[in-house]
C-alpha cells in the first residue's frame, strides 16, 4: 500500500522548486565563472594545462583540479621540451651507431669461441660423463644383482624341492621293488627248503620203512627163536 | 576572443543564474552549486564534441542535472566532516521546519537520483524548473505528449522509490526499538 501520495510528492517538488540561492551567491558564482572564462581567452585551444593560482571572491585560492588540467592537455612548453628531448635522444642514438666499430663476424667469433672452449672442456666433460655412467651402471647393477640373487635363490629352492620329491618317489619305488624281490626269493627258498625236507622225509621214510621192516623181521625172527629157548632175564636188559 | 568562449559568456549571461539556481536546488548547498557551476563551464569549454550541440542552453541544463546527481551519489558514499556540513538553502526560517524540509528535500532528491536518466531530467525540468511541456519537448527532441507521459511515469516511479525508502526506514526504527 502506498504511504506517500502524489500530492505530497508534488508538494515536496514544489518546495524544491522554490529553493533559491541568495542574490549575492549567484553574483559571486557568475563573477567567478566569468573570470575563469576570460582568463581562458589567453589560452590557446587545447589549453595550457594548470591554471595559475589566483585570488577569487569567496575563495582564498583557486587551482584547477589535476583531472581538469589533464583534460585540457599538456602545456605547450612541456610539449616543446618533450620534442627536444626526443630529437636529442635520436641524434645521440644515430651518432652512436655511426661512430661504433664495425660489427664482429658472428660466425667467426662463434668458431673461435667454440674451439677455445672445446679443447679444455672436452676431456673434463668426457671424464665426468664416464664417471657418471659408471656410477649409474654400478647403481643399476647393484639393484639388479640383489634382484637376481633373490630370483636365483627362489629358483634353486624350487628345483631342490622338485628334485627331492622325485628322489623320494623313485627311492620308494625301488625299495618296493627290492622288497618284492626279496619276498619272492624268500618264498622260493622256503619252497625249496620244504621240497628238500620233503625229499629227506621221503628218503628217510623209505630208509626207515625198510630198516623197520628188516628190524621187525629180525625181531620177529628173534622172538621166534626165544620162544623156542628159555626166556632170558629181563632185568638185565 | 574564441567563439567557444564567446558562446559560453553569452550562455552565462543568459542562463547562468538559472543554472546556478538549478544546481542549488539539486544540491541544496550554495557552495557546492558554485563549484559545480565552475566545473560545468570548464567542461563545456574543454569538451571536444561540443561543436555538434545545437542548443547550448538545453545541453548545459542537462549537464548540470547530471553533475548535480553525480555529486549527490558521491556524497552518499563519503562521510562528511563536521566542518564541511553547510547550512542547507531553504526559505523556511523556523529551525525545526528547516530541518524537516531539508530532510524531505534531500530524500526526494536522492529518490530522483535513483530514477532513470530520462525520467530524472524530465522531472527536474518540469517540477523543479517549472518549464512547460513544450519547452522540455523541444530540449529533449520529443513531442509534448511523450514528455507528459514521461512525467507521469517518473512521478509514479518516484512514489515507488519513496515508498520503499519509507518502508525500509520504518523497519529500521522498529528494529532499533526492539533492540532497546
Amino acid at each position: 500500500m502506498s504511504q506517500i501520495n502524489e500530492n505530497e510528492i508534488h508538494d515536496r517538488l514544489k518546495r524544491l522548486s522554490q529553493v533559491e540561492p541568495a542574490k549575492g551567491a549567484t553574483d559571486r558564482a557568475m563573477h567567478r565563472i566569468r573570470d575563469t572564462l576570460m582568463s581562458e581567452k589567453a589560452i590557446p585551444k587545447g589549453g595550457t594545462g594548470f591554471q595559475p593560482v589566483r585570488a577569487r571572491p569567496g575563495w582564498p585560492c583557486h587551482v584547477l583540479s589535476l583531472k581538469t588540467a589533464f583534460q585540457q592537455g599538456l602545456p605547450q612548453i612541456l610539449m616543446k621540451l618533450a620534442a627536444a628531448a626526443v630529437l636529442m635522444i635520436s641524434a645521440g642514438f644515430i651518432g652512436g651507431r655511426l661512430s661504433a666499430p664495425e660489427p664482429l663476424d658472428v660466425q667467426e667469433l662463434r668458431a673461435v669461441l667454440e674451439s677455445s672452449l672445446k679443447s679444455p672442456l672436452e676431456p673434463a666433460i668426457r671424464q665426468e660423463m664416464l664417471a657418471e655412467i659408471e656410477n649409474r651402471l654400478q647403481l643399476a647393477l647393484a639393484d639388479y644383482s640383489d634382484t637376481l640373487k633373490q630370483e636365483l635363490g627362489q629358483q634353486v629352492r624350487r628345483d631342490m624341492e622338485t628334485y627331492a620329491e622325485q628322489t623320494l618317489t623313485t627311492a620308494g619305488n625301488l625299495i618296493d621293488q627290492r622288497l618284492m624281490g626279496l619276498a619272492r626269493m624268500l618264498e622260493a627258498a622256503r619252497i625249496k627248503e620244504r621240497q628238500h625236507v620233503a625229499a629227506a622225509f621221503d628218503y628217510m621214510g623209505s630208509r626207515f620203512g625198510d630198516s623197520l621192516a628188516t628190524l621187525a623181521a629180525r625181531r620177529d625172527n628173534q622172538w621166534g627163536a626165544e620162544r623156542v629157548s628159555p626166556a632170558p632175564d629181563i632185568s638185565e636188559n | 576572443m574564441r567563439s567557444r568562449q564567446k558562446e559560453l559568456l553569452e550562455l552565462l549571461d543568459k542562463s547562468g543564474a538559472d543554472l546556478y539556481a538549478l544546481l542549488t536546488r539539486l544540491t541544496l548547498r550554495e557552495d557546492v552549486a558554485e563549484e559545480l557551476m565552475q566545473e560545468l563551464f570548464i567542461k563545456l569549454n574543454n569538451s571536444r564534441g561540443i561543436g555538434k550541440v545545437a542548443n547550448w542552453d538545453a545541453y548545459a541544463r542537462r549537464s548540470a542535472i547530471n553533475l548535480a546527481f553525480d555529486w549527490r551519489r558521491t556524497q552518499k558514499k563519503k562521510v562528511l566532516a563536521l566542518g564541511q556540513v553547510a547550512e542547507p538553502a531553504s526559505n523556511d526560517n523556523s529551525p525545526l521546519g528547516k530541518l524537516i524540509h531539508s530532510e524531505e528535500m534531500a530524500e526526494t532528491l536522492d529518490a530522483i537520483g535513483r530514477l532513470k536518466k530520462a525520467s530524472r531530467e524530465v522531472l527536474v525540468m518540469r517540477y523543479l524548473q517549472q518549464e512547460s511541456y513544450d519547452n522540455i519537448a523541444e530540449q529533449l527532441g520529443k513531442t509534448s505528449h511523450q514528455v507528459r507521459a514521461l512525467c507521469s511515469r517518473a512521478i509514479r516511479h518516484l512514489r515507488d522509490v519513496l515508498d520503499s525508502n519509507e518502508h525500509k526506514s520504518s523497519k529500521k526504527e522498529i528494529h532499533n526499538v526492539a533492540n532497546q
